[in-house]
């Protein structure tokens, strides 16, 4: 049902462990103590400085990693990052990287084989689908990866930074496409640390500052208090 | 700040499981994709999937064989029916000790429950034995025919292939967490080769030293091909059977292993 609650974090902490030496290690908690509900339908946005434990929470949400406090409540397993270039291997050709990442990502083969000429067509790789992609460009690279990822049809999809990959024109064809899925009832999660690109697209934002949930709540106040902040906390913040 | 409390309810990897399709398809496109990938990179494409063994097999001979005991034909095919399931043997443990590792952005970016990344590399190693074996049954029939007993060889290389996954396995479990063990598993696998029987005839040992060496499953493995292509008399069963029961309960021990540490290895790496 729209709105239920579909992943709840309860003070979630996630710690790695840095071998620091000889039987020592260094135990670093990337996340603190985090707790926010994520709900069917809607688009979190979260937001945060560089380290403050962004791409930890997305793993943590995509079930790759366990929490080390706290806990972590699920009503639905398909939830999955945006992963681009998954697996991909650059002596193989487009065509079977495509198979390979869409297997990956949770598709059978022959739903992949099934769209792989719309798939190309999108990522304008007509010519070159049935080369080798150590031939490719970054840019061939990119737009072949986002095509991929975007085929998977998770419950719960996550995207790290929403603006879009590949060359200019890509750029803006695949960040409409985000935008356009992101729109719909799906249930997105999008980690960003430029808020004004996703301020118009989340219905709630989640601030994060050093592995700890500051503010839940509606986006442009979020996003002000933040803001704030980075001023007055200058480059420290 | 309240006080965390321990995750009481956290979803073990195996329910996060999000495909219809279960992992089969993706171990054996990867694995096959691997193998086109190690062809497509090489000037003489899949020709070294014969080639390096034939390499490999062919400095054993030299220095064994012609060395050891003066060359001939059935020198030839007795060092061949030790080197072909030895080669598969140690080479896919040394991947597949490697195999979380290998893996390390792949597993950062897509929950993978981590028992499937070593059988990537068994399908991998395993169509290059199947290949390998493929020539040196060519070889054996040409020299002395083909007999009855060749109906045993799919269960004997079954039986290898049980063994084979329970220590890549276990390998791949250990290794991302105790990185030196890697060390001890390339002297481990040198060491081993020469009491396996790839040179010898064990049963041809002192019989205290034989008896001994007999709990090495790989003696038995080696012994059951070298039966069936060689004396054409089928392989001893029940010292198959014992291997595969040693193997089926290793398998369990290391998927226990790789389930417990399933959510910790993607940790691992990044703190590495």
């Amino acid at each position: 049902m729209s709105g239920d609650t579909i992943i709840e974090l309860k003070n979630v902490g996630v710690r790695y462990r840095r071998k620091a030496g000889f039987m020592r290690n260094n135990a670093f908690w990337a996340l603190h103590d985090v707790s926010f509900d994520l709900r069917h339908g809607e688009t979190l946005g979260v937001i945060g400085r560089n380290g403050a434990g962004k791409s930890t929470l997305l793993r943590l949400l995509a079930g790759i990693l366990a929490p080390d406090n706290g806990e972590v409540l699920r009503k639905t397993e398909r939830v999955s990052l945006l992963a681009l270039q998954a697996g991909f291997i650059p002596a193989l050709s487009g065509r079977q990287n495509a198979i390979l990442s869409g297997i990956l990502l949770g598709l059978s083969k022959a739903e992949v084989e099934a769209r792989m000429d719309e798939m190309v067509r999108f990522a304008e790789l007509e010519q070159f689908i049935d080369e080798p992609v150590r031939t490719y460009s970054s840019g061939m690279r990119a737009r072949l990866g986002f095509t991929v990822a975007f085929q998977a049809d998770p419950d719960v999809l996550l995207i790290d930074e929403i603006l879009g990959t590949g060359d200019a024109s890509f750029r803006e064809k695949s960040s409409k496409a985000m935008r356009d899925k992101i729109a719909s009832d799906k249930t997105v999660v999008i980690v960003t640390h430029y808020p004004e690109t996703i301020l118009d697209l989340c219905d709630r934002i989640v601030w994060v500052n050093q592995g700890v949930t500051v503010e839940v709540g509606e986006p442009r106040t979020v996003v002000e208090h933040y803001q704030q902040s980075l001023k007055q906390g200058g480059m420290r913040a | 700040m309240p006080a965390p409390r321990a995750a009481v309810r956290a979803i073990t990897g195996d329910r996060l499981s999000m495909r219809r399709t279960g992992y089969l398809e993706l171990i054996w496109y990867k694995g096959m994709a691997d193998l086109h990938a190690e062809a497509a990179r090489a000037y003489v494409g899949f020709i070294w999937w014969v080639l390096e063994p034939l390499l490999y097999m062919g400095a054993f001979y030299v220095a064994f064989g012609l060395g050891l005991r003066g060359g001939g034909s059935h020198t030839l095919t007795f060092l061949l029916c030790g080197l072909v399931p030895w080669k598969w043997f140690s080479s896919t443990i040394q991947s597949g000790s490697n195999s979380i590792q290998a893996n390390s952005g792949l597993i950062q970016q897509v929950y993978l429950p981590k028992y499937v990344l070593p059988w990537m590399v068994l399908v991998t190693n395993g169509m290059k034995f199947l290949i390998i074996l493929g020539l040196l049954m060519l070889l054996v029939a040409a020299l002395y025919g083909v007999a009855l007993s060749w109906l045993a060889l799919p269960v004997v290389v079954l039986v290898q292939l049980l063994l084979v996954a329970a220590l890549a396995s276990l390998a791949a479990a250990l290794v991302p967490l105790v990185p030196d063990l890697s060390l001890v598993i390339d002297n481990g696998i040198l060491v081993l080769m020469f009491v396996s029987g790839v040179f010898n005839d064990v049963s041809r040992l002192p019989p205290t030293l034989a008896h001994l060496l007999s709990f090495n499953p790989m003696v038995q493995v080696i012994e059951a091909y070298r039966a069936i292509l060689l004396a054409k008399a089928w392989p001893a069963w029940d010292k198959l059977a014992w291997v595969a029961l040693f193997s089926a309960l290793l398998y369990g021990f290391a998927l226990n292993l790789l389930r417990r540490f399933d959510r910790i290895y993607p940790k691992v790496m990044v703190g590495g």
